[in-house]
């Protein structure tokens, strides 16, 4: 029971990375309530995948990659591998970059300086922290974030309009311009909610802690609980986006501009919270990317790999996460401005979805392999439903990044 | 994963192995189930009367890189080698959700690299 509990902590805790804050924010503040409705349609669909990676993790032991590799091919599932390991090294100098940037805000060393400093703190924190003891920390720290759900509380919204904003729906704008920007916003948050690494963490923590079958229904339960409550925090961010910084015309690029909402209604508390909640949630980010391109290495070749195993048993599981550690933050020393690393993070991600989710809807929903446990008429329908609405967004992706000059409109 | 339950399942379901569907790009799992490869390739032989025969399974970057486009696995030589062992097919215990082998990997000459590399990570304080 404790450990449900912390489990659906945990995933709630883990939610939301730099990503899917900046993006959440500038939703709400350049659309109002307009894009609530992908939040609620990228919570269905990790749901839905997340269930399905737990699941086979506990049911088979098999992690996404040594899927991918089986139900795809070396040829298709090297060409992901290298795709996935390239956006986890992206996301990663993303939350290292927001960390460094939050930091700053304390002590005004350069940026640079912090930056190592955060390359350090995260390799030791992922050397010497148990699995579970990574998963918790930084998991139960991201809940600090909750200060800004009683903030979109506090702001009043007009619960009716938001319920309503829950529908699928494109609102009136006045351009083509601002509907191509509607569009980017929309693939952005989509992905920014189902980051493929959120699916390749989930599914190697479960076979970290040695899930079984009889995990399946704990599985289910911290998947819903979890992500649902998670989901809530990004929800409260549009509404924050759409309540203080819309009238006020900001559009938020930096961590610290997001926290001077919680400033302006409970001082200097609120902004300290949530900034340490900002900190634990991009740290928790940054450790989940860099050992996802590990495990997805590993898993792929056949090495010995997990943080269950001392280093010196999965020798090159460890230089892996190490060297994802070390490229994340060369790029960005390179002085490239973290921001777009999080645009690029975000876009890129949402390419590499269809190839992530297919081996995985194809394996959950295979009797032969997952006997009893295989995907019901429920998750069959979901399953090829958000694989239709990934594919989509893979498309229009790109496409909609360079129209939109980056999200500049 | 006990090595009864995945004999014991398989079997209920299918008694015969479908080579490349269970087989080859699957995870190989020692005497002791530590991972120490994927199946890269597998080696055939021809055998009259039954046509081919597997003789061997193939693991290591020589082996995967014959699959690959020539300008790729060009790359891919000169980024990780191309060292290959060769398994015996009679040191297959059971094919299941992996292929699970008689022996350990050190007896196999398999995941040599990760040992060696290992020494050095050990010397390392929580190594």
């Amino acid at each position: 029971m404790l450990e449900l509990f912390l489990g659906v902590l945990t995933a709630m805790g883990g939610f939301v990375e730099i990503g899917e804050l900046t993006f959440a924010i500038n939703a709400g503040s350049k659309f109002g309530y307009g894009l609530l409705w992908v939040a609620g349609v990228g919570t269905i669909g990790i749901i839905v995948y997340g269930e399905m990676a737990g699941r086979v993790a506990a049911v088979r032991g098999q992690p996404v990659f040594n899927l991918i590799r089986e139900r795809v091919g070396f040829d298709a599932g090297l060409v992901t591998l290298m795709a996935a390991v390239a956006v986890n090294v992206l996301t990663c100098a993303a939350e290292i970059g927001a960390i460094a940037l939050v930091w700053q805000l304390f002590v005004d060393w350069p940026y640079r300086a912090w930056v190592a400093v955060a390359f350090v703190f995260l390799v030791l924190a992922v050397w010497v922290l148990p699995f579970q003891w990574i998963e918790r920390v930084f998991g139960l720290g991201g809940l600090l974030l909750v200060v800004f759900l009683v903030i979109a509380v506090m702001e009043a919204p007009d619960l009716g309009e938001v319920g309503a904003a829950f529908m699928p729906h494109v609102p009136a704008l006045e351009s083509t311009q601002e509907y191509l920007l509607y569009a980017y916003y929309t693939v952005a948050l989509l992905s920014s909610i189902m980051l493929p690494y959120e699916v390749y963490f989930y599914s190697s923590g479960a076979v970290e802690d040695r899930w079984k079958p009889t995990d399946v229904r704990r599985n289910r339960l911290i998947v819903v609980l979890g992500f649902v409550l998670g989901s809530l925090l990004c929800v409260a961010l549009i509404i924050v986006g759409s309540q203080f910084f819309g009238p006020r015309h900001v559009e938020p690029q930096l961590p610290g501009v997001v926290a001077t909402s919680a400033a302006a209604h409970f001082g200097v508390a609120g902004l300290l919270i949530a900034i340490g909640g900002m900190f634990f949630a991009f740290a928790g980010a940054a450790i989940e990317t860099a050992l996802s391109a590990a495990y997805g290495i590993a898993q792929f070749f056949g090495w010995p790999w997990g943080r269950f195993r001392p280093p010196r048993e999965a020798s090159r599981f460890t230089i892996a996460w190490l060297a994802v550690f070390a490229l994340a933050t060369a790029v960005i020393l390179t002085g490239v401005d973290p921001v777009s690393v999080v645009e690029y993070s975000i876009v890129f991600s949402v390419v590499i979805l269809p190839l992530t989710y297919l081996p995985l809807l194809l394996v959950a929903g295979d009797r032969r392999v997952m006997g009893e446990y295989a995907n019901g008429p429920i998750a069959r329908a979901l399953g090829w439903l958000y694989m239709g609405i990934v594919t989509v967004a893979a498309l229009a992706a790109i496409p909609l990044l360079i129209l939109t000059h980056g999200g500049q409109g | 994963m006990s090595a009864a339950r995945a004999r014991s399942r398989s079997a209920d379901i299918d008694r015969s192995i479908h080579l490349v569907r269970d087989v080859v790009d699957h995870e190989i799992v020692d005497a002791h189930q530590l991972p120490c490869g994927s199946v890269d390739d597998v080696e055939l032989e021809l055998d009259p009367p039954h046509g081919l025969r597997p003789v061997a399974l193939l693991i290591g970057p020589g082996a995967w890189q014959r699959r690959l486009p020539s300008w790729l696995a060009a790359f891919a030589r000169w980024l990780a080698g191309s060292a290959e062992t060769r398994v015996p097919w009679s040191e297959i215990a059971y094919v299941g959700e992996r292929v699970a082998l008689r022996r350990t990997a050190e007896e196999l000459g398999l995941g040599s690299i990760d040992r060696r590399l290992g020494r050095w990570i050990a010397r390392i304080p929580g190594g």
